[in-house]
């Protein structure tokens, strides 16, 4: 079984990583250095491949975003749910798609199928190959904008499609939410699609995570900063 | 009639939708099924139909782009009218009232005004939204103030998160006269796309899956394996030559000096709209541990017999038998008409025990036309072939 490196020394000398076909939820609040964790948990390494969907950034930013951690952008795919809203004649490449708005899920979802089938054909890179079967690691930034636009009963069917599909291509999930912003129950609802929960906190300015839902790690808080793409655990 | 737009489609339906028909085109979340409707919309203009399109996900500039990129050609090239209904007008009418029973009111009355100014033919709705803001009812209601004539038809496209389930719910509780399915069984390789047809109204269509393909903007029903069978020296090879845009033979001199195949045929068409892919059996007994492995799979078979060999009907009869085991749609096809002495249909008919619902062709497989109507029987058998 694959297993993705987070990148978190500490985290992967103890577990390896996460499992191939797994979904963590981010639940972390506003102002927190949140995004700047999903993303450097999406960071492909090399053989891998990534897919952002963003509701919040627009592709360049997110491309930009990879770039800084000095991602390979031919292994970052973006499906972009902001830029088309102002120019509605944008189009989409291979590895940058871009739907209507937040509240297309039937769009979101034909993006996703179709970077996924890239991947698989071999096309998704200008003709650069990674492992085979792909490893796709995938960030949803964020579920909370995404709640903004859907039902909740509609999202939770949605993500659940989402979520499901990860695990048939033993990729990895990262899904972004708000845990201010919204209550318990859709809290807990969206938790139960996950394999487990990566919690933020932010103390004192100073930022923490947790995560639950890894066997073999503690499920202490670890205090942690983001220098240029890349976790690091503070002592 | 109506056309859907896709050719293998209409022929399934028995020419496309009734006018005043309620349609829904159900997609499975991924499945890149927005150009059934497209395909839809592009043909309701270019019959020269009045339409109206409501998009509350989309603005109509941003459908516009994309229905053109998917089609290759922009919805001004036809001179019919098209109105939109899109995500403006439906922010319009939500901040319009707190009361659910007033907006969908709001959204009746919009939608009512529109079809009568503009005598609209073909409305195109996608439901999501408004079955978020109304309920399935509400966002049903709505659609049926499109219905201003008889004549108007209505189709819907919903996105469905709920499975089979949510099909039997529309087919059982509401009265759509054709639910189309489109989904994808997301395999992570090779990645493929089917549409069912799960209810119709007005004809007799058992529900079929069927495989697509988009080629150039178009939705192209795909039979991925239809198998031509039968004994050594009947014709196959030549059969799948004969319809093949293009095909590999793997043909070796046999025993008897004659070329045989070993291992199996291949060959590609692209036929009324269906693509459709070929695989021959060899037909010498020392290949027979592999025949079955080849009907694995397989939508149809095509039985080739040499019309001037009695003796060779015992051996297609082996080949009958591994058909109906697999529970397969077929046709057989009595190769070498053209020459002399050949059987009779109910010569063949009574050796091979063969039902009068299996067509028998007199064909000689060097010549296309003949083989394309097998090859047109076949196809249209599997579509309405009851398993």
């Amino acid at each position: 079984m694959y297993n993705f490196k987070s990148g978190i020394t500490q985290i992967d000398a103890v577990s390896g990583g996460f499992e191939a076909g797994t979904n963590f939820l981010i639940l972390a609040p506003p102002m927190s250095l949140a995004e700047d964790l999903a993303y450097s948990l999406t960071r492909p390494l090399t053989g891998e491949y990534a897919i952002v969907l963003s509701t919040n950034d627009r592709a360049a930013e997110v491309v930009d975003a990879f770039k800084v951690m000095g991602v390979d952008k031919r292994y970052v795919g973006t499906i972009d749910a902001i830029t088309k809203s102002s120019t509605p004649g944008i189009t989409d490449t291979n590895r940058l798609m871009f739907v209507a708005s937040p509240t297309d899920l039937t769009g979101i979802g034909i993006k996703f199928s179709k970077m996924v089938e890239l991947i698989f054909d071999g096309d998704f890179s200008d003709g650069e190959s990674g492992l085979f079967p792909p490893p796709v690691r995938f960030c949803v930034n964020s579920v909370s904008t995404l709640l903004m636009y859907r039902k909740l009963e509609i999202l939770y069917q949605f993500l659940h499609v989402l979520t499901s599909k990860l695990k048939k291509i033993d990729g990895v999930g990262f899904y972004l939410l708000n845990k201010e912003s919204f209550d318990e129950k859709t809290v807990s609802l969206i938790k139960q699609l996950m394999t487990g929960v990566i919690e933020v906190k932010v103390e004192q300015n100073v930022q923490y995570l947790r995560i639950q839902g890894i066997k073999s790690l503690s499920p202490d808080w670890l205090k942690f900063s983001v220098q240029k793409g890349q976790v690091v655990i503070t002592p | 009639m109506i056309s859907t737009g896709i050719n293998g489609i209409d022929d399934m339906l028995g020419g496309g939708i009734p006018k005043g028909s309620w349609v829904l085109y159900s997609m499975e979340p991924g499945v890149d099924g927005q150009l059934f409707t497209i395909s839809t919309l592009f043909s309701a203009l270019k019959k020269g139909l009045s339409c109206l399109v409501v998009l509350p996900h989309t603005t109509f500039d941003i459908f516009k782009h994309d229905a053109a990129a998917k089609r290759g050609c922009p919805l001004e090239i036809f001179n019919k009218k098209v109105v939109f209904i899109d995500a403006i007008d439906r922010e319009r009418i939500e901040k319009s009232s707190r009361k659910r029973k007033e907006v969908q009111k709001k959204w009746e009355a919009r939608i009512e005004k529109l079809c009568i100014e503009n005598e609209v033919d073909v409305v195109f709705i996608y439901v999501d939204l408004i079955n978020d803001d109304l309920g399935l009812d509400g966002a049903l209601s709505v659609a049926n103030t499109a219905k201003t004539t008889s004549k108007t038809t209505v189709i819907l496209e919903h996105l469905n998160l709920d499975g089979k389930r949510c099909i039997e719910r529309f087919i059982k509780k509401y009265t759509f006269d054709l639910i189309i399915s489109i989904s994808s069984p997301f395999r992570s390789h090779p990645h493929f796309d089917y549409f069912t047809l799960m209810h119709t109204s007005w004809s007799t269509v058992p529900k079929r899956s069927v495989p697509f393909v988009v080629t150039e903007g178009n939705v192209v029903p795909y039979i991925p394996k239809i198998v031509v069978t039968g004994p050594a020296q009947s014709g196959k090879s030549t059969f799948i030559t004969s319809a093949s845009d293009f095909g590999v033979s793997i043909d070796r001199r046999g025993t008897t000096g004659d070329p045989t195949t070993v291992a199996m045929d291949f060959g590609w068409l692209n036929w009324k709209n269906f693509d459709i892919t070929l695989y021959g059996t060899p037909g010498e007994p020392r290949f027979d541990p592999i025949v079955p492995n080849l009907l694995n799979h397989a939508m149809g078979v095509v039985l080739l017999v040499d019309a001037t060999k009695p003796q060779a009907l015992e051996r297609a009869r082996y080949h009958i038998q591994l058909i109906k085991e697999k529970h397969l749609p077929m046709v057989v096809a009595a190769n070498k008409a053209d020459l002399p002495k050949t059987m009779s249909d109910q010569q063949i008919r009574k050796e091979l025990q063969l039902g009068e619902d299996i067509p028998i062709f007199f064909i000689s497989a060097t010549r296309k036309s003949d083989v394309s109507l097998v090859l047109e029987s076949l196809v249209d058998f599997i579509t309405k072939f009851t398993y």
